[in-house]
């Protein structure tokens, strides 16, 4: 493992092809998406030329990584490359002993929240609406090159950007590790790096999990709305209840199976019973 | 062309349009109404009306989208049956006005149907973790592609069936499914999401740190904040925090400057919080 004092220093060969293999698998984002861990598999095989190639003679270290970036993530599909860039240069600096493991989780955490936002916007909400746009003209009038230039304006842009920002985010994760590391400053980093990542959690958390009652106390005029009288106390206080409910199960050692096969069986019996 | 034969093509459309978008592209771009249904034209021999009806579905999905995860309608099948329904019913304006009535209302059923597949894909999160561990990036991507199609296979049955046996037949089979059972089904989808964020939050939660889990939660929830501005205030706390550790060990390095080398000892401890 060579120092990376300071300054740009060029990629090394192994570093070139490991970040090319990066992005061609980086494609693969929603290949395996699911509602437990989204992006998850995606984010796994994104890295797994990485972890071949820093953990290729470190076995345990190996098998940790891969369980390491199996871990929930979410984020647009072109920020996800910005951010896989980071963790390829956190995991080099986690192998060489100078990174905690925690600190991975905590950036990956605190960035994918608002890169998704950011990117949603950018690729969703403005090429996409521009690319459809024109495209309509066309195919309104019948011309199906209206479809080839929405593809080239909306998808393969997202490749162009996808093999920039990887690299980007390689470099960039290279030289904000020496910066912090060369202080001391990592445990404090850490914990900053943590806060950020609650916040995000408790952000996102509150958007995406919902607990959908139904249950109604009385009938007819008088009846009362369950859901009501829960967001009366706080909005989304069962989603906040769920949430730490899954997190003490993990702490206590319950396998996430267990907790989905639960979720399942009391949402359908919840169901039968008209709570949900 | 017999209904049954439109029918195979145009499940054959859906199934390659979403395997091959999900599992190596994820620009979430072919699987766009303006890009479907030329395709449906095309392999049912009328590609203009499939052009020209692409332009009306994309304006008609816009502001459709996958973000989140929750998919309230599904554009792909919405369009697939819409100019299927108009090409099969002799084309024409009144056929291409009716098709396109349809598609909504078939994008919405469909959307349910993806939902048990969701169910059925988030539940295999644990698998994935375990097939993850064991170190094999090629069984890990072959797995995933399997089990892509495997899933998708139902799906694009049901629209190849509902095409080739009219779309009545569609929407009798999901009324024979009791209420309870969607909405069931529907609840445990979002609440699933849960597990994910609680295997995140075990993973950085520390005591003196929770706190931060709620603010970012009710500055979501309550204030209604875009995760960016949350991204923000999270950033603003964590730095506030950074530095006023930061300036905490400078003073103590000037106190205890008189030992040791000049430039840092701190690394070779900071393996600790490692195990944290």
């Amino acid at each position: 493992m060579e120092e990376t004092k300071q300054g740009k220093r060029a990629l090394t060969t192994t570093e070139n092809a490991t970040l090319n293999k990066m992005f061609w698998l980086s494609h693969c984002v929603f290949l395996g998406f699911n509602m437990t861990k989204m992006e998850a598999n995606g984010f796994t095989l994104t890295m797994a030329p990485a972890i071949e190639e820093i953990y290729h003679d470190d076995p345990e270290g190996k098998r940790d990584a891969y369980i390491r970036n199996q871990a929930f993530f979410n984020t647009h599909a072109v920020a996800f490359n910005f951010i896989a860039g980071m963790t390829y240069a956190f995991e080099r600096d986690h192998k060489a002993g100078e990174l905690p493991a925690q600190t991975i989780d905590a950036m990956k955490v605190s960035l994918m929240g608002p890169t998704a936002g950011m990117f949603d916007s950018l690729f969703f909400n403005c090429l996409r609406v521009i690319g459809a746009g024109i495209a309509m003209g066309l195919c309104a009038q019948g011309n199906p090159l209206g479809v080839l230039l929405f593809i080239f304006i909306y998808g393969v842009s997202q490749s162009v950007l996808k093999y920039i920002l990887l690299r980007l985010g390689y470099t960039l994760g290279a030289s904000a590790i020496d910066t912090v590391f060369e202080s001391g400053l990592m445990q404090i980093a850490t914990k900053a790096a943590s806060i950020l990542g609650l916040t995000m959690v408790g952000a996102m958390a509150a958007t995406t999990v919902s607990v959908p009652i139904a249950w109604t106390l009385g009938s007819g005029d008088t009846a009362v709305a369950v859901a009501d009288l829960l967001d009366g106390i706080y909005p989304g206080i069962l989603s906040l209840a769920i949430v730490l409910l899954c997190m003490w199960l993990i702490k206590k050692g319950a396998r996430p199976m267990q907790i989905i096969l639960g979720i399942v069986a009391v949402a359908l019996i919840g169901a039968f019973l008209g709570i949900f | 062309m017999s209904a049954a034969t439109a029918g195979f093509l145009c499940g054959l459309v859906y199934f390659a349009v979403y395997f091959i978008d999900n599992a190596f592209m994820s620009w979430d771009c072919i699987t766009r109404p303006i890009v479907v249904a030329p395709l449906i034209g095309l392999v049912l021999g009328d590609p203009f009306t499939g052009v020209i009806m692409g332009a009306s579905l994309e304006a008609i999905f816009m502001g459709i989208s996958a973000i989140g995860g929750s998919i309230p309608s599904d554009a792909i099948s919405g369009s697939v049956v819409a100019v299927a329904y108009a090409i099969m019913t002799g084309g024409g304006q009144s056929a291409i006005e009716a098709g396109l009535a349809l598609a909504m209302a078939i994008g919405t059923v469909m959307g349910a149907v993806n939902s048990l597949v969701r169910v059925l894909r988030g539940s295999l999160a644990p698998y994935y973790e375990k097939l993850a561990a064991e170190c094999r990036p090629v069984k890990f991507f072959v797995m995933n592609l399997l089990i892509l199609g495997v899933t998708t296979l139902p799906v694009a049955s049901i629209v190849g069936i509902g095409v080739g046996a009219g779309v009545d037949v569609l929407q009798a089979a999901l009324d024979s499914c009791p209420a309870w059972v969607m909405s069931g089904i529907a609840a445990a989808g979002s609440m699933m999401t849960a597990v994910g964020f609680g295997i995140l939050l075990s993973m950085i939660w520390s005591p003196s740190i929770a706190v931060f889990f709620f603010v970012g939660f009710v500055l979501t929830k309550s204030l209604a904040l875009p995760s960016i501005a949350v991204a923000v205030i999270g950033a603003a706390i964590a730095l506030f925090y950074f530095f006023i550790e930061k300036d905490i060990i400078d003073a103590k390095r000037v106190g205890g400057s008189s030992e040791g080398a000049p430039q840092m000892a701190v690394p070779a401890n900071s393996d600790e919080d490692f195990f944290a």
